[in-house]
This record gives structure tokens, sequence and C-alpha cells, in this order.
């Protein structure tokens, strides 16, 4: 996702909530510190497609608002 | 290249605390430059003694360690190497070890961040591991010695302080492992009937080498009873098959290191290692139906079609990917025990000789002495 950011590309990266002080420091580490993180509730492993879907669905608007903003 | 002097007035290089053994460790704790244990305070006094045994330039990274990525510079894994406990003539083996963990196939990124709880298992082989006194006998994953310890602390202290392995945040083990204070072992080549790792590795048997694996804590294998090779091996397989192993579903090297007497019982028969890791592959499995329904359907159906699409519950699962995959060693002292070492899957081991700045193998460690 760093690369495609670093091409122009519009790109985020879904992360669990556990795991955002990791994605944000990777973001900083591979340097593009502003990649948007969606943040959606830990786990993602080990689910049913109901909570799969659920999950997707929080994940959407952000990924949607990001698509927008980087658009304008 | 940099004089030591000079890096160390670099801003940031050097920090100040009260000399007192109890401040130090409190200070050191604070900052998270720690794994717990109390340390040897790194004084430029007592890293200048560590780098006497190093042939690099001192700035110069010889590994970025992720997550972070921070340059492991000779200086900075010196002062985690003071921190350790090591003797300066542990040093180059530390670098060494460091060197093996940034090859590829390694995968250092994903070792280090994954829930899985991996370490770095060091497997040390040639004469210099005698020659520093690595212990290659008795409790020889467990406690008491001074390079097994401090080598294996020095590493694991390094991916902390440099790399930022820092449990939820860097290092996200859902539990960890015990084995990250330390697991650096030496094969004990002088009892067992097989060539020594690093020569099957392709290196001379008078080099010596690393050889680095993305490894669980041991599991035991105790078989008193067994006096026949297939005796032996039924018991390890036994103790191989597991439904819970990373590497019943990914690739990657486990480890079975023998104990001296089970390892000539096994080869009391004649057996090569190769036979025996075509033995254990055949052996140590699972009938598909042993696993749960959600792992059958979600992972063995899907992920693992291209074997297991329509495959009879009774198909058997092997407990890694390729029977060549397998790393034997002969580590231990008397006893009728083994060790399986699982490992974390998406990894492979790697082996890296000892050689001087003009390429020649070292034979002694002191060859590696400044000035």
């Amino acid at each position: 996702m760093a690369q495609l950011t670093k091409r122009g590309l519009i790109a985020a990266v879904v992360c669990s909530d556990t795991f955002m002080k990791l994605g944000t420091a990777q973001a900083k580490v591979f340097g593009v510190p502003d990649l948007p993180l969606l943040k959606i509730q830990h786990p993602l492993g080990g689910l049913n497609m109901d909570k799969v879907i659920e999950r997707a669905g929080v994940a959407l608007p952000q990924l949607i608002k990001v698509v927008k903003e980087k658009q304008s | 290249m940099s004089s030591l002097a000079a890096m160390l007035q670099a801003p940031g290089a050097m920090v100040q605390c009260d000399e007192d053994p109890e401040a130090v460790y409190e200070f050191l704790c604070e900052k998270g430059w720690s794994d717990g244990l109390p340390v040897i305070p790194p004084t430029p006094e007592r890293v200048e003694r560590m780098l006497a045994y190093c042939d690099r330039d001192l700035d110069q990274a010889v590994v970025k360690i992720p997550p972070r990525f921070g340059a492991a510079t000779p200086l900075r894994i010196a002062a985690n190497a003071v921190m350790a406990g090591c003797k300066p003539e542990y040093f180059p083996l530390v670098l060494l070890a460091l060197e093996a963990l940034a090859e590829e196939q390694y995968n250092l990124y994903g070792t280090q961040a994954t829930t899985h709880p991996c370490t770095p298992m060091l497997i040390f082989n040639g004469p210099i591991a005698k020659e520093v006194g690595l212990n290659s006998g008795n409790n020889v994953m467990g406690n008491y010695f001074r390079a097994n310890a401090a080598i294996g602390r020095a590493v694991r202290l390094a991916l902390v302080n440099i790399g930022a392995a820092i449990p939820g945040t860097g290092d996200m083990a859902t539990a960890g492992t015990p084995a990250k204070f330390t697991f650096c072992v030496a094969e004990n080549e002088d009892a067992s009937p097989w060539e020594p790792l690093h020569v099957e590795m392709g290196l001379p048997r008078e080099a010596s080498a690393v050889t680095v694996i993305a490894a669980e804590s041991p599991h035991n294998v105790n078989d008193h009873e067994s006096t026949s090779p297939e005796g032996i091996l039924t018991m390890c397989a036994g103790t191989i098959a597991n439904t819970g192993s990373n590497n019943a579903y990914y690739d990657g090297q486990p480890v079975m290191a023998f104990g001296p007497e089970h390892a000539q019982t096994v080869a009391s028969g004649g057996m090569k290692k190769a036979e025996v890791k075509q033995w254990l592959w055949e052996h140590a499995t699972i009938p598909l139906s042993k696993f749960a329904n959600e792992s059958i359907e979600r992972r063995f159906r899907r992920k693992l079609a291209d074997k297991f699409a329509n495959a009879p519950l009774d198909t058997p699962v092997h407990m890694w990917g390729k029977p060549e995959d397998l790393v034997i060693i002969v580590t231990g002292g008397a006893g009728k025990h083994s060790q399986w070492v699982p490992t974390f899957g998406n990894t492979r081991a790697a082996t890296r000789a000892l050689k001087r700045a003009d390429g020649e193998f070292v034979k002694s460690i002191h060859e590696l002495k400044r000035g």
C-alpha cells in the first residue's frame, strides 16, 4: 500500500483496532504517515460470514470518505 | 569509517543515568530498552571492549531490523551485546546471527510482528562454537551456560531495542514464548552419527556457521523403551503430529533435535538423515477428520484446495511440506529425550558461515580481534 500511495494511487489499509498502533507505526516507517487506516473491530480472522459483512460495513464508508477526500 | 569517539558524540548516541545497578535497571525498563531482566550497563568503555572483536565499519548497518527497520550498526549491536552479558569474543557470533536473520527467506519482518509465538532459534556448528564455550551437552536448551544465554539474549535485545519488536505495538504475539529470552544451541557434533547441519548445508566441516530458524519452544519426546530406529521415530512422529501447528498449513522448516542417545538408536540400522526425514514425513500425519469442521471447510477445502478440495476425511495431513525441509540436528547430553521444534511456517532456515574480511573461513575467533 505504501508503494501504491507513493505512485499516486489512492490506497488504504483495513486494520483492526488492536493493530492500529502497529499500522500507524508502519505507515511512518514506510514513508507514508498519512496512509489511511480503515479501522474495524478486532478480530478479522476466524469470523463467520455475517461478522465479515459487518466489518465490511464499517470499513466501506471509511473507504468512500478517503476516496472522496483524495479526489477533491 | 567514523571513530568510536566521534560516533559517541553524535546527538542521541548516549544517555546518562545514575550508575547504581538498580537505577540503571529502572532507567532502561522505563525507556523500554529491555527484556525485563537486569542488564550490564552499556557504558562507552564496555562497548569499546566489545567492539575489539569487530572487523566491520562501526557505523555501517549490517541489517535493518523490522518493524522499525532500525539500522543495526556494530556500535548499536555492541551496546545490546554488553547489556546481554556477552564476552567480547561472542560478538562476531551475534553479528553473524543478525546477518543470517536478514536473509530474505527467513522473513524477519513477518516473524517479528506475527501473533505466532516464534523467535530465532540459533544453531551453531563448527569449531568456533566450542572455542567460545557454547554448550551442546546437558541442558542445551535450558539455563546456566553463559555463551548460549548471552548470545541468544543479545540477538533478542537487538530485535527489541533496534527493531522495535515491542509487545503490543511491534511484536503482536498473542502469548509469545519463554524462548524469546534466548534460544541458542550448538550441535553436539561429536555425539552425532550423521554429518553436522552446516555440512549438510554445503559448508566444509572446518567452517563455523549459524543456522537461524523462526522457532516455537521445544516440545519434548520421551522414549526410554525403544531399542529400534522405528521405535524412536514412532514416538517422535506421535509428538510431531498435532492439529495446532503452523507447519501443518504452511511451508517452513521445523526442527527435529535428537538427543545423542536417540540419534544413535535411530542410526543403528544405517538410516541416513534423508531417510529419517522421509520416514518422519510419511508417519507424522493426522487424518483430515481430526481437524475441526471449520478448519477443514475454511482452510483445507479452500486455502489448500489443490490438495484437499475433495479429499476424503481419512486423507493424511503431513506435518510439514516436503520431507527434505525437516531440519535434523543432534544436541544435548545423556538421556532418552529428543526435542521437536515447530516453526512459524512462512519462513525458511538461513545458514551463514563465519568468514574473515578476506573471505576465508574463520578458524579461531581471535582472528577477528582488532589490532
